[in-house]
């Protein structure tokens, strides 16, 4: 992460002008939601496929956030930053959307579909042509991703989503705290609870 | 011992979270003890492992799809405006209002009267379509029988002449014939009666032709109530409702 004044400089903007966007949505501005929507469509969208494993649901489940998002957009006051508030509302959507569909028998199939080997997402090249924008972002080999995804899909969603909110997403134990109203100390055994899970999980891969 | 408490520092070593001294302390003990050198490891690319994770484009047409469900729902709120009324409710309770109303109507009998009801007036009296008073006068002078008289329906076009006629025509047929007349009956009306016979069975054919004289009559449900009772009996008692054209209305008050 850049952390030069250079980098304050345009973090500080961004803030300004996403606090911009979010009182004008919250006249009813549907520009302005759809550019904020623009903002963090795919931070959220990769969440959502994290936790949930497919990228249909993914996208429903996207979907449902910002139509939530801009219904709720009054009530929002700018206590916390936008994105605090953004996850906090994905964070509940994702929970009932794994209940229904935990019910519904949705991540057995979904583990048998992506068994180590057998055709997945990752082993499409058309989906992967779209994967990864710079080269640097990404060196791990398919069959990792596959297995990541796979131990991921394991985990209790708590722990994966803690796990993805710090490590992938990047969010600093404070803003997890606010995001999952939990005392950072909680957050923090969590967290290092969830890792260790997935360095059992990955034990193979990581000698 | 020591490397237990190394091995707790591990996650906030990684975090930027340990202090610069703690941190040359564990890299120190990381050079020299190699089973802690490879679970830091292990930790270590773990972490290296999630923030490499590739990131998927979300679909192009998300951004569209979102935009058309938040302006449907601009359209379904101007149809619906109220947020935290369930939109079946209304149908709900329209068809929870059917059920109640058909449960009504099987219940209770046909001629029971809401007004009355709410009013506090004795329904079953009030059944007959008079006063209190006049319903019990009726019902007495009919001996108390609260079995049903088939009811005939006479149309007339001109009422008052019809009503001449058929009072002639009633005491011709014989004098016990008639035995009430209830011409006060009519919900005041100038354009209906209703009339309470008793008539010999002999007498009956007779009857019959001459209100067949008089107007159109209807009198399916005195056949009915024949056919249902097929013994003879010496006296037939019968309702003639005497209506001038297009009085439905009043047709139905005097059939009660």
């Amino acid at each position: 992460m850049e952390t030069g004044p250079l980098a304050q400089q345009s973090r500080s903007f961004k803030q300004e002008e996403e606090q911009l966007l979010v009182d004008r949505c919250r006249q009813g501005d549907r520009d302005s939601f759809a550019e904020l929507m623009r903002l963090h469509q795919k931070q959220i969208y990769n969440f959502t496929y994290r936790m949930l494993g497919s990228e249909e649901e993914a996208e429903d489940l996207t979907q449902d956030i910002f139509v939530a998002a801009f219904r709720g957009i009054r009530r929002f006051r700018g206590e916390a930053k936008f994105s605090t508030w953004l996850y906090r509302i994905a964070l509940n959507q994702t929970r009932n959307r794994i209940k229904y569909l935990a019910r519904r028998d949705f991540f057995a199939r979904q583990s048998r579909r992506l068994r180590p080997g057998e055709e997945s997402p990752w082993q499409n090249p058309e989906l992967l042509a779209d994967i990864a924008p710079t080269p640097e972002q990404w060196t791990l080999s398919k069959s990792l991703a596959i297995q990541v995804q796979s131990c991921l899909n394991q985990m209790a969603p708590q722990a994966r989503q803690i796990l993805l909110l710090r490590d992938v997403q990047g969010f600093s134990y404070e803003e997890l705290s606010e995001m999952l109203s939990l005392n950072p100390g909680t957050v923090k055994s969590r967290l290092h609870r969830a890792r260790a899970a997935l360095q059992e999980c990955l034990a193979d891969k990581l000698e | 011992m020591e490397c237990r408490k190394y091995e707790s520092q591990f996650n906030d070593y990684l975090d930027g979270e340990l202090s610069l001294q703690e941190s040359e302390k564990l890299q120190f003990h990381l050079r020299k003890c190699l089973s802690c050198y490879r679970k830091w490891n292990s930790l270590q690319k773990t972490k290296e492992i999630l923030s490499r994770l590739p990131n998927l484009h979300p679909p192009a047409h998300l951004s569209a799809v979102v935009m058309a469900r938040l302006k449907e729902r601009r359209l379904r709120k101007i149809l619906w405006p109220f947020d935290y009324i369930p939109r079946w409710l209304p149908l709900g309770v329209a068809a929870a209002g059917l059920i109640v109303s058909l449960t009504f109507w099987q219940v209770l009998p046909p001629s029971f009267s809401f007004r009355s009801f709410f009013s506090g007036q004795d329904n079953t009296l009030n059944m007959s379509g008079t006063s209190s008073q006049s319903a019990a006068n009726f019902s007495a002078r009919r001996g108390g029988s609260q079995t049903p008289v088939p009811v005939m329906v006479l149309r007339v076009k001109d009422f008052s002449r019809a009503d001449r006629q058929l009072e002639s025509m009633l005491r011709s047929i014989s004098e016990p014939v008639v035995q009430e007349r209830e011409p006060t009956r009519s919900l005041n009306s100038s354009s209906a009666r209703l009339i309470d016979v008793k008539v010999p069975e002999q007498r009956f054919p007779h009857l019959l032709r001459e209100l067949h004289k008089i107007g159109h009559l209807d009198q399916s449900e005195v056949e009915v109530h024949r056919l249902a009772n097929p013994q003879r009996q010496k006296a037939i008692s019968l309702r003639i409702v005497v209506v001038g054209n297009g009085s439905d209305v009043e047709i139905h008050h005097l059939r009660k």
